[in-house]
This record gives structure tokens, C-alpha cells and sequence, in this order.
């Protein structure tokens, strides 16, 4: 199943583009020191200026540099997002399975919460929440992501959980005396693999969208250098209607380009789990089909 | 029956559930909640004033029991309390004004990205693989994982401010009162666009992709081949076999969507600054209003809990097989 997955992946034009575009912004991340001398958090040229030679992207409203803000704010974003997001994942993963697999009591137990989290509206809550908490910096913003989000996971996972327990495999399994966990974890949930990477590549996506947009209603602690905090800042600098549209499309591209990518790898992963899906050229489809043995004539 | 009625059962739990919540939110914040608000709202609340606070609170004297017995019970005689904000205004009517906005934006939005994104995605399905597909499915990946801040200011920034087609803000020009009037209306419908094309590029992809997927699930069932086998035309087998099927889970879809109306537009409000729900509750967080945020938490929390009991009734109306085995 995992190996099916990736020769998968390789092979999807979608996940190619994304597994790219994710790829690229992990790279600039983490290359951010080498790529600018500018220190993202400081003053370093005159305010709004347009882009240049010297500012690649132009400067802020206070004079910082755009350009290094971009980069060293996508740090940020992918931390927050991949951290919330296997927050989410492990979470609803470990329930949806627990809940699926000992059934019963608790099952009853973790359907009720996992039904009532789902019913509650979500990004309501996590605004009244991170206003409590008063200017939430990135790992608070994260952390109350992880443990309020999970609930969509933990249902999916759930039925997939129900409808593989009953197979021959699970049933020798228990026939040998493997114990109840160990049946969770490496019969149960390897079979699971692509709706949990489902699960996480939306989780992901989900919190850097909502991380971004919590900073930009003016949720976020000030100090943090992320691309909601740029939104945050390019908006009430009116940076729209004085014309720095570098202030603010910059963050905007990003994000899209960003959550796009996600997107992608994440709409390949749903064609790879479900060949039904799939398009493009029709051989090609049933000759990969004949090799994961999925296809039955 | 008795599937609705456990059910109905369920969601009255989800709803106490959500009202507890509500309750201790106030109660687990640093400091005294009813100083921090009497202090924020300045000279304008009276000590009589400040009691009624408190007791819309459940902030009375007693045990804590009695505290939330008596809030629940101001809960369920529809007692909201009053604005800090906007102070001798209820609660309720601060809502309730704000509501008609949000409804008529969001509900148009919703519906019109329904519509459309169903009939796209029904087309998309039928012909898979094609150009038409390939530019409805990008495009609704496109649509669907960019955040709505993004969009909405990319949308404000192209046509309200660059081009300058269109108003930057407000429901309706500020200067004319509101009538029935054909200037009036034609105000509303011109400052209405963009927030409308925003929210109608979030959410006409992501019904698009539910139709596309459900369609393409149900066009390798064997009715569907039966259906052409029989030698029925194109059009009949698409939709009145593949679609009528398809659409059943796309419901459930759009009972959600109109449950999460009454918050769900709240980035674009508060972009566009559209006097709605949610720009009620962003300004409320702001300023600190807790009894504003606590009654719109209250109302989206009962407009999902009855969409989704909605959706429960539909599903038994009209899906057979539930009426069965329940």
C-alpha cells in the first residue's frame, strides 16, 4: 500500500508540480540567512519604497525589507502548519483508529466528543480563544489548532478503521495473540496510510490558512515575523489604497503559491486511494493499474 | 424515527455542551471578566447597568451551580443580554440587524456557488479527461487553497482599487437612507458585487469537487451502464441516472455550508467591511464585548446544529435505505 503510494506520487503530474512548489519555499525557508543580508525584523531602508536593485521586494510601511520578511516569515508558516498539522493528524489519527478498532463503550465515548467538536463552528471559537490568550504567538496558535481541529480526521479514519476490521488479516492477527495495540499500529494503520495523508496534507494546509488569517485580524503577537503578521501589518498600514501593492500582494502570493502546492499533492494523493478519479491518457492509466495490481479485468 | 429522535437527542447535548463553554470562557480568563468590561466601556455603564451585566452572566451571588443555572435559564428565554459596544442596544438587536446583512450576502453566495458549482462539476465528471475537465478541476484546486484574506484582498485591490470599478466598503452608499427605493437598491446590489465574487470564487470549487467526485464514483456502477446499454441519450443517463444519485451527498454539503453562513463570511466582511455577522464579532473580540461574542457564538452554534439535523432529516427522505435499518 505505502509502495503504491509512492510509485504513485512519482508518477502523478499533480503531485509532481506540488511536491516542486512545496519543495522550493521548504528550500528558501531554511536558506533564508544566505539569501538576504537583511535583518526582516529592522529597519533598513526608507518606508515604502518600490521594489529595486536594493530592495527586491520593496520595503514596508516602517522600512523593513519585503523580500527578507517573505522568506524568513515562511518559516513561520511551514512550522506552524506541518507542527499544527501533525498535531491534528496524530490526534484524530490514534482516536478515529482506537474508536474504530475496540468499538463498544468507547467507541460510543469518542464518536460523542469527536460528533460534538465537528458540530461546534471552528474558526469562531479559535478567534474567541486566541483573543483570551492575547496576542498568540505562532506555537500557541498551533498548539490551539491541534487540539480543536481534529475531530474531521478522527471521523474519516473511523470508518476506514471499521470497514478493514473485519478482514482475514486482522482476524489471523488476533488468532496469533498479537496484542490489541500492536494490531492498531502495524496491521491497522498501514493500511490506512493514504487517508491519513490525506488528513495531513489538509491539516497542514488548514493551519497555515487559519494561522494566517488569525494574524491578520490582529490576533497575533506583533514581534513575529510570518506572512499573516505581513497581511496584518500591510493592512493597517493602508498599504491598498496608498498604492505599496508590494506590501501586501507579496504575502498574498505566497500564501497562494504556498497552499496551492498543498493542494495539488493533496488532490494526487485522493486519485492515487481512489483510481476512479484518475485522468489523462487511458492506457497509460490501465498499463499503472495492471502493475498495482488493482486493476481486475 | 427513532434515528431522528437520537439524534435530536444528540444535538440538544451538543448544544448544553456549547453553552458550558460559553459560560466558563469568561470564567477562565485572566481577571475579573465584568471589571475588564466595565472598565473598556468606559463612563457609560450605570451601577444598575453593571448588575444586569452580571446577571446576564450568571454572575450572581452563589455557588457556582446556581451561577450557570441562572444563565442557562437567561440562554433559553432568548435573553442575550446588552452590547458594551454599543451599549443601551441589546444584544439581540445588535444581531439581529447585522443578521440580515450576512444572510442575504452569505445565503446569495452560497446558493449561487451551489448551483454553479454543481452543474460544473456534473459536466467535468461526464466529460472526464477533457479540456473542459481539466480546466474546472485546476481551477477549483486553485480556488479552493487559496485563503479567502488572500482572495478578498487580491479581489479589493484589482477591481476596487487599481481598476476602481466597484466601492471599497459598507453595505450600501452611507449617504442615502435605507428604502425601497430603485437607488437604494441599486446601491446595495453595486457595493454587494465584490464581496460577492469573492465569496463565490471561495466556495463554487470545493461543491464542484464533491460533484466531480461523487459523479465519477457512481458512472462505473452498473445502472449507469445499463442506462446506455438501453440506449437512452446522453443527457437522460447524465442527469436523471449519474447527477440525481450524485447530488445526495453534495446536500449534506450544502446544508453545512448554510449552517457556517452566519460566520463563515467573516474574513470577507471584515475586508470589505461589510456590516454583517462577522465583522460584528471581529469588531466585538476587539473591543472586548463579551456579550456580543457570546451570543453570536450561541447562534452559529444553533444554525450548524440544525443544519445538521437537516441534513439527518433529508438523508431519511431521501435515501432509502436508511428507513430500513434505523
Amino acid at each position: 500500500m505505502i509502495k503504491v503510494l509512492f510509485t504513485g506520487l512519482t508518477r502523478n503530474r499533480k503531485a509532481l508540480i506540488g511536491i516542486i512548489i512545496i519543495a522550493l519555499i521548504i528550500i528558501v525557508a531554511l536558506a533564508a540567512p544566505l539569501l538576504t543580508e537583511y535583518n526582516p525584523a529592522s529597519r533598513v531602508g526608507r518606508p515604502h519604497q518600490p521594489p529595486s536593485a536594493d530592495h527586491w521586494l520593496g520595503t514596508t510601511r516602517i522600512g523593513q525589507d519585503v523580500f527578507s520578511r517573505l522568506i524568513h516569515g515562511a518559516q513561520t508558516s511551514l512550522a506552524v502548519g506541518f507542527g499544527a498539522g501533525l498535531l491534528i493528524t496524530a490526534l484524530g489519527t490514534a482516536l478515529g483508529i482506537i474508536a474504530g478498532y475496540r468499538g463498544g463503550k468507547t467507541d460510543e465515548v469518542i464518536s460523542f466528543f469527536t460528533n460534538m467538536v465537528l458540530v461546534v463552528p471552528n474558526l469562531p471559537l479559535l478567534l474567541v480563544l486566541a483573543s483570551f490568550i492575547g496576542q498568540a504567538s505562532p506555537l500557541v496558535i498551533a498548539v490551539i489548532l491541534g487540539f480543536t481541529s481534529w475531530a474531521w480526521g478522527a471521523r474519516v479514519t473511523r470508518a476506514e478503521t471499521l470497514s478493514i476490521k473485519h478482514k482475514d488479516f486482522i482476524k489471523s492477527a488476533e488468532m496469533m495473540g498479537e496484542p490489541r495495540w500492536r494490531i492498531m499500529m502495524f496491521e491497522i494503520f498501514p493500511n490506512l496510510i493514504s487517508i491519513v495523508g490525506i488528513n495531513f496534507i489538509g491539516s497542514v494546509i488548514f493551519a497555515i490558512i487559519t494561522e494566517a488569517t488569525l494574524e491578520f485580524l490582529g490576533l497575533g503577537d506583533p514581534k513575529t515575523v510570518s506572512w499573516g503578521m505581513m497581511l496584518y501589518n500591510a493592512q493597517k498600514a493602508s498599504a491598498l489604497s496608498v498604492g505599496a501593492w508590494w506590501d501586501i500582494l507579496t504575502p498574498c502570493f505566497a500564501l497562494a503559491l504556498l497552499g496551492i502546492g498543498l493542494s495539488l499533492l493533496n488532490f494526487a494523493v485522493d486519485e492515487i486511494a481512489n483510481p476512479r478519479l484518475r485522468t489523462g491518457n487511458r492506457l497509460n492509466r490501465w498499463t499503472a493499474l495492471i502493475r498495482s495490481g488493482d486493476g481486475r479485468l | 424515527m427513532a434515528f431522528l429522535i437520537r439524534r435530536f437527542g444528540f444535538y440538544l447535548a451538543a448544544f448544553v455542551a456549547a453553552a458550558t463553554i460559553n459560560f466558563f470562557l469568561p470564567r477562565l480568563m485572566p481577571g475579573d471578566p465584568i471589571q475588564i468590561m466595565f472598565s473598556s466601556a468606559g463612563a457609560e455603564l450605570s451601577p444598575e447597568n453593571l448588575d444586569a451585566l452580571k446577571l446576564t452572566f450568571g454572575f450572581v451571588d452563589g455557588p457556582l451551580w446556581h451561577q450557570y443555572l441562572t444563565y442557562l435559564q437567561s440562554i433559553f428565554t432568548g435573553d442575550l443580554g446588552r452590547s458594551i459596544k454599543y451599549f443601551p442596544l441589546s444584544v439581540t438587536s445588535v444581531l439581529g440587524n447585522a443578521l440580515i446583512w450576512t444572510v442575504g450576502l452569505m445565503g446569495t453566495a452560497t446558493l449561487v456557488s451551489f448551483t454553479l458549482g454543481t452543474f460544473l462539476g456534473v459536466l467535468a465528471a461526464w466529460r472526464r479527461g477533457s479540456v473542459f475537465d481539466i480546466v474546472v478541476s485546476v481551477g477549483a484546486i486553485f480556488a479552493t487553497s487559496v485563503p479567502a484574506v488572500v482572495t478578498s484582498l487580491i479581489v479589493l485591490f484589482f477591481f476596487g482599487f487599481t481598476l476602481g470599478w466597484f466601492p471599497t466598503g459598507y453595505a450600501a452608499d452611507p449617504s442615502l437612507d435605507p428604502s425601497f427605493s430603485l437607488t437604494y437598491i441599486g446601491s446595495l446590489i453595486y457595493h454587494g458585487i465584490l464581496p460577492m465574487l469573492t465569496l463565490c470564487t471561495v466556495l463554487t470549487g470545493g461543491f464542484a469537487v464533491t460533484m466531480r467526485n461523487n459523479m465519477i464514483n457512481l458512472l462505473g456502477e452498473d445502472y449507469i451502464v445499463m442506462g446506455r446499454a438501453k440506449g437512452l441519450s446522453d443527457s437522460r443517463v447524465m442527469l436523471w441516472y449519474a447527477a440525481r444519485n450524485a447530488l445526495l451527498p453534495t446536500v449534506s454539503s450544502l446544508a453545512i455550508a448554510i449552517g457556517t453562513v452566519l460566520g463563515g463570511s467573516l474574513v470577507t466582511e471584515v475586508v470589505f467591511n461589510y456590516p454583517g455577522l462577522g465583522n460584528i464579532l471581529y469588531q466585538a473580540i476587539l473591543a472586548r464585548d463579551y456579550p456580543v461574542i457570546q451570543g453570536q457564538l450561541l447562534i452559529m452554534t444553533i444554525a450548524m446544529l440544525v443544519a445538521n439535523f437537516i441534513v439527518d432529516v433529508s438523508y431519511v427522505l431521501l435515501d432509502p435505505r436508511l428507513r430500513g435499518t434505523s
